[in-house]
């Protein structure tokens, strides 16, 4: 029993950073019905802005608490965010802004393109700028005291403070969320224009804008989850994109793509699924190599059975 | 036929360079002279010094002697006199329309920016490998300036007429001739390209061939040759393989570059593969490679390697037919879920499918899972093929030539390459290629009619991957080891890319395609680790400007501006229906040349 | 009178909207019966129902003695061919292509034989064009075969659809408003090709607004409101009920979301 609630645990824990990510991918895809294959990337770019906030602010260590909570990471995180909706934005004005309307496609293969650009820029670039760590290997993360290797013990039940982080951005990255999307004019915006762009546009909805705006929300979101994963890992790589972005991917169509909810429990399903096949499935099957097989296995099948997700609507299937 | 210049317009919102030019045309007068002297400047060049040491590109260090690079140059400048020329030496007959066969101006256009880009690059080359601007010597900086003014004085020439060449009646055997020539002119340009050792003389090379195809396009050549192939297809086919064939003959036996050609005969016989999935049914698979795997995977367990698994070695032709078999089934175990997937989704799809697919040959090594690839150490040690007494590994003379190891695959490699384009064009020139063009235009309306959309889908998957098995099964022996990080999802970018970027559901863009995705890198060593970043920038820019590709389908192109009347009108001129000529009942209207 | 198409009771519900209601009807073999309704009365949903485009939620479709299962292919092979309310040629290929595409279920030369250029497909290859040319001259575009279908002027490309769907050897042609969009000329051309095409002896299933289109040339007009069958008879009668009249100008029909795919929304 200890070993399920750990397992719960951990999954959720990882299930927590996959629906981060996941957001994005749906956001976007509600918006403009593009999967912006390259979402991984700016989860990646996240993750070295905080890093690179972390270098900037003088590789600060041996931190009293109050100060590493209140003002390094908070700095990191701003860092990491600023990078991704930065790059988002220059992406979707760039690349898949001049696209729409096109074939689908283009987008795609363009995403694809993107995706491989960001990573090599990082991989290449990264490193030769004075003072920062070769990036083509793994970068360990910042070491924050009081935080990094810490953990509560709950009913036998170990609780890494990088778990809690997580959940906890989780929970208030999806408040806020929500609040954005139903309580203010761009979040309005954002709902009209994903119903029916030509419409929003002559009801004098700023369309592009409300898209920009989709990207961005997502961006920042990845970037937090590019924090959650450098804090629970402890390090980061230019690689690291491809497959958290396809697990992520994976969630979003999970929970039904489009739908902000959808992304969330498909995030904490898969985690929880992932953290499981690799405890309860028996024999040689079970062991973790295997524990991507089964995710993307899950994908497929989700996409064939049940493509609108767990929480989607069947759509009318129109002659 | 559509040349460049046109379709570069049809880019959402690149105001093209014609108001402007029209503004000048006041001054075409003066600019031709300006322009012959640019042109003059361009022919004087090459008998100068570009370089004051020896070691840049292939020594451009001498006075009054040319070095092969310096008189393509001389080539280059004299293309661009004749065209400014041109005007003056043919006149209209009194009395007779003219016949316009050749644009001029836009030739003249085309050469004077060819060689000024010629010239940048080949002065960036000296630049970048002797070390500053000093090393650059006059003559570099004369071809530098000659073209420079030529390009801006050009620009104040008129666009001018479209050229009429391609209706010209030409004799049947004058158009095979060409066919031929322009076929010949492409095995010594490959040939050549890659004797090229030096990195820098290779790209100069490259961009002369670039140039050397613009203008020709832009001329009106291209179109007269297209139109020519068209006509002869059969005679533009045995040019091609004849010259294929040939190529080995002229590496005089080195390894170094026929292993580079098998490369990229592996690459693009992949390619063709994955093309009839992407161009002809319409549905983007990006876990191609793992077909390309299991075909090569299963040759290495089934090969005399000491290292395979199963201990079990039929003879090759065996060993081909189980690859292709268990690559198609594979194919249609991806293909299947298309019955409910669709678009981007299926890609989604496939691509989980490509790595499921990696990461299983990854953990089939005996710990996490039954030994039969050896996971990450993957089969070493396959031994050459040996087909009816003939020895793949071992050298041969034929006609005094030396054909090594890899001549001997590559020859292997040409068949299995010819196979796929037959079956590639046969299919699409049937009920079948008919089919699919409905499918991707409309599925729904096709399947009213009666079409097998999920039938013709899954052929698509599964004969694309019979055919990568193929070519699996004997890269496995080219490669001698087969592991699994050769078939990661990177590998199924670069075949999408490699069509794309030729142009989806063509045999001769896909061809081209791949030869440059898959050669470029090999040549640019120095270049190796931007590779992949180029790449990926090349495939943003190329979504963004040309998505047809280099060498579209008319129809594929059609596809991709959907909202251009203008281009649906000149391409609806052209367009073939989609049956064989001679099928159809018509008189082979080949050897003619007679629909001025 | 054995029917040819027999639809029983075909209900179909989207959510809680229910766009067709217990819809019954009978094509007679070489009849041509015109379907008429105001807009969102679920005209061409029925269509759909009937082709196999839409599953429906309840009821059945009998054709030549035997049950038409949901599947689009399955319905064109057993001779139901159709045209679209909004056409859906493929733009894309010539005029001739788009024909010989209806000849697909009619043919039958597989991978093997195109690979191998065996004379199968030799044969069914140049079978087929000969087909398609022919029915296009019947349409009259034999002209036009080697036009991008995009390229063709409206009323073209409607009647390059029909030539589509004839290609298919059908018994019964389901046309969904052949005359929408054609200006009095054009209608005219298309009436007169109808009567060619029943002079073949096939059956007509036509949804139409065009009422004189309709009553000349019906040989019985079913009349759909709201998803439910108002009445099923002879033009005359049909023409003459007041209840018709009162459903398309009488009291104001309900403006409810059409159910009907691309449906029946235009003006």
């Amino acid at each position: 029993m200890d070993l399920f609630a750990q397992q719960l645990v951990n999954g959720l824990s990882l299930g927590a950073l996959y629906a981060l990510i996941a957001v994005g991918y749906t956001v976007v895809y509600g918006i403009v019905q593009l999967i912006n294959f390259a979402h991984g990337e700016v989860f990646m770019v996240g993750a070295f802005g905080a890093y690179t906030t972390w270098i900037l602010m003088g590789s600060p260590s041996h931190l009293s608490p109050g100060f590493a909570f209140g003002v390094v990471m908070p700095a990191m995180l701003l860092g990491g965010v600023v990078a991704a909706v930065g790059t988002a934005l220059l992406m979707e004005r760039f690349a898949y802004r001049p696209l729409r309307g096109a074939p689908r496609l283009a987008p795609l293969i363009s995403a694809i393109g993107l995706s491989i650009a960001l990573q090599e820029a990082v991989r290449l670039f990264y490193g030769r700028i004075p003072g920062f760590p070769d990036s083509r290997r793994a970068i360990p993360f910042p070491v924050i005291d009081g935080f990094t290797g810490r953990s509560w013990q709950v009913a036998g039940v170990t609780i890494q403070y990088s778990t809690a982080f997580t959940l906890i951005a989780l929970l208030v990255c999806t408040t806020l969320l929500w609040w954005f999307v139903n309580r203010t004019r761009m979040g309005r915006a954002m709902q009209a224009t994903s119903q029916d762009p030509d419409t929003s546009r002559l009801m004098g909805i700023n369309v592009d804008r409300a898209i920009a705006t989709a990207f961005a929300v997502g961006a920042a979101l990845a970037a937090v989850a590019g924090m959650a994963h450098g804090l629970r890992y402890n390090n980061i790589d230019f690689q690291m994109g491809f497959m958290a972005g396809m697990k992520a991917f994976t969630a979003a169509v999970l929970g039904g793509i489009g739908n902000v909810n959808g992304a969330v429990v498909g995030g904490l399903v898969l985690g929880v699924v992932e953290a499981m096949a690799t405890t309860y499935i028996p024999g040689q099957f079970g062991s973790s190599a295997w524990k991507d097989v089964w995710a993307f296995a899950l994908l497929i099948l989700v996409l064939v059975f049940r493509p609108q997700g767990l929480l989607g609507a069947k759509a009318v299937d129109r002659a | 036929m559509n040349d460049t210049g046109s379709l570069v317009t049809l880019a959402p919102d690149s105001s093209g360079p014609a108001p402007t030019g029209e503004r000048w045309i006041r001054f075409a007068k003066p600019a031709r002279w300006i322009a012959i002297a640019g042109a003059v400047g361009v022919l004087a060049a090459p008998f100068m010094a570009w370089a004051y040491r020896p070691d840049a590109l292939d020594d451009v260090s001498f006075w009054g002697e040319p070095s092969p690079l310096q008189w393509f140059a001389f080539a280059l400048g004299l293309l661009l006199l004749g065209c400014l020329v041109a005007p003056f030496v043919i006149k209209p007959r009194p009395g007779r329309r003219p016949r316009r066969l050749l644009a001029f101006n836009r030739g003249a256009k085309a050469a004077a920016s060819g060689s000024l880009v010629y010239f940048a690059v080949a002065s960036a080359a000296i630049v970048l490998e002797l070390g500053g601007l000093v090393a650059l010597e006059p003559g570099a900086w004369a071809g530098l300036a000659g073209a420079l003014v030529a390009t801006v004085a050009t620009r104040a020439l008129p666009e001018g007429h479209d050229p009429r060449l391609q209706f010209l009646n030409t004799p049947a055997w004058g158009q095979i001739l060409g066919i031929v020539g322009a076929v010949a002119l492409v095995l010594f340009a490959a040939a050549y390209g890659l004797g090229q050792d030096g990195a820098s003389t290779f790209v100069t090379f490259g961009v002369l061939c670039g140039v050397g195809v613009y203008v020709a396009a832009r001329v009106g050549v291209m179109g007269w040759l297209s139109a020519a192939a068209a006509r002869n297809r059969r005679a533009l086919v045995l040019a091609a393989f004849a010259v294929a064939f040939l190529f080995p003959m002229t590496q005089d036996g080195s390894d170094a570059n026929m292993s580079i050609a098998v490369g990229v005969l592996i690459f693009a016989a992949t390619a063709m593969g994955l093309n009839i999935v992407v161009g002809l049914a319409g549905l983007l698979d990006l876990g191609y490679i793992a077909f390309l795997g299991a075909g090569a995977f299963t040759a290495a367990i089934l090969s005399r390697s000491a290292f395979a698994t199963l201990g079990w070695s039929p003879p090759f032709p065996v060993v081909v037919l189980i690859s292709g078999t268990v690559a198609a089934i594979l194919g249609l175990i991806i293909g299947s879920p298309t019955l409910r997937v669709s678009g981007d989704y299926l890609a989604i799809v496939t691509l989980a499918f490509g790595e499921i697919f990696r990461i299983t040959m990854n953990n089939l090594d005996g710990v996490d899972g039954p030994n039969l690839t050896r996971g990450s150490n993957g089969i070493p040690a396959i031994p050459d093929l040996e087909l009816f007494g003939f020895d793949f590994g071992e050298s041969h003379m034929i006609l005094g030539v030396q054909i090594g190891r890899f001549a001997n695959y590559y020859w292997l490699m040409l068949l299995v390459l010819a196979l796929i384009i037959l079956v590639f064009t046969n299919l699409n020139h049937s009920r079948i290629g008919r089919g699919w063009v409905a499918i991707r235009e409309d599925e729904r309306a096709a399947e009213a009619m009666g079409v097998n959309v999920f039938g013709l889908k899954l052929l698509a998957f599964a004969g694309g991957a019979f055919l990568a098995g193929i070519a699996g099964a004997v890269k496995a022996h080219v490669d001698v080891s087969v592991t699994p990080d050769q078939y990661i999802f990177m590998e199924s970018a670069f075949l999408v890319a490699g069509i794309v970027l030729g142009g989806m559901g063509t045999v001769g863009g896909v061809l081209i395609g791949a030869s440059i995705l898959k050669l470029l890198p090999e040549k640019l060593r120095f270049f190796e680790d931007y590779r992949l970043l180029m790449f990926g920038v090349l495939l943003v820019v190329m979504m963004r400007f040309r998505p047809e590709g280099l060498m579209p389908d008319e129809r594929r192109q059609l596809e991709f501006h959907a909202d251009d009347d203008e281009l649906a009108e000149e391409i609806g001129e052209n367009i073939e229906a989609h049956v064989i000529p001679s099928l159809a009942g018509a008189p082979e209207p080949d050897l003619k040349g007679d629909d001025a | 009178m054995t029917a040819l198409l027999s639809a029983r009771d075909v209900t179909m519900k989207f959510g809680g909207l229910t766009a067709v209601n217990q819809v019954s009807l009978d094509v007679a073999p070489g009849e041509i019966v015109g379907l008429i309704g105001p807009n969102g009365a679920g005209k061409t949903t029925f269509f759909n129902c009937l082709t196999g485009m839409y599953q429906p939620t309840s009821g059945e479709v009998e054709f030549d003695g035997q049950l038409l299962p949901p599947k689009p292919r399955r319905v064109a092979m057993a001779g139901v061919a159709r045209t679209f309310q909004n056409i859906r040629l493929f733009q894309n290929m010539t005029a001739l292509e788009n024909v010989m595409v209806g000849r697909y279920a009619r043919t039958g030369t597989n991978a093997i034989d195109a690979v191998f250029r065996l004379p199968r497909h030799r044969r069914e290859e140049t079978e087929t064009r000969r087909i398609a040319e022919e029915w296009l001259d019947f349409v009259g575009l034999g002209e036009a075969a080697d036009l991008l279908s995009r390229n063709m002027p409206y009323g073209d490309q409607r009647r390059l659809e029909i030539a589509r769907a004839l290609a298919l050897e059908p018994k019964l042609l389901l046309l969904d408003e052949p005359t929408a969009g054609m200006n009095p000329q054009e209608t005219r051309e298309a009436e007169e090709l109808i009567t060619r095409i029943r002079g073949l002896g096939m059956a007509i299933l036509v949804i139409e607004h065009d009422m004189r289109f309709i009553f000349s040339l019906c040989d019985r007009v079913a009349c759909l409101v709201r998803g439910a069958v108002l009445i099923d008879g002879a033009p005359e009668t049909v023409q003459n009920d007041p209840r018709v009249i009162e459903a398309y100008i009488g009291t104001p029909v309900d403006v409810a979301p059409s159910a009907d795919g691309e449906g029946d929304s235009d003006a």
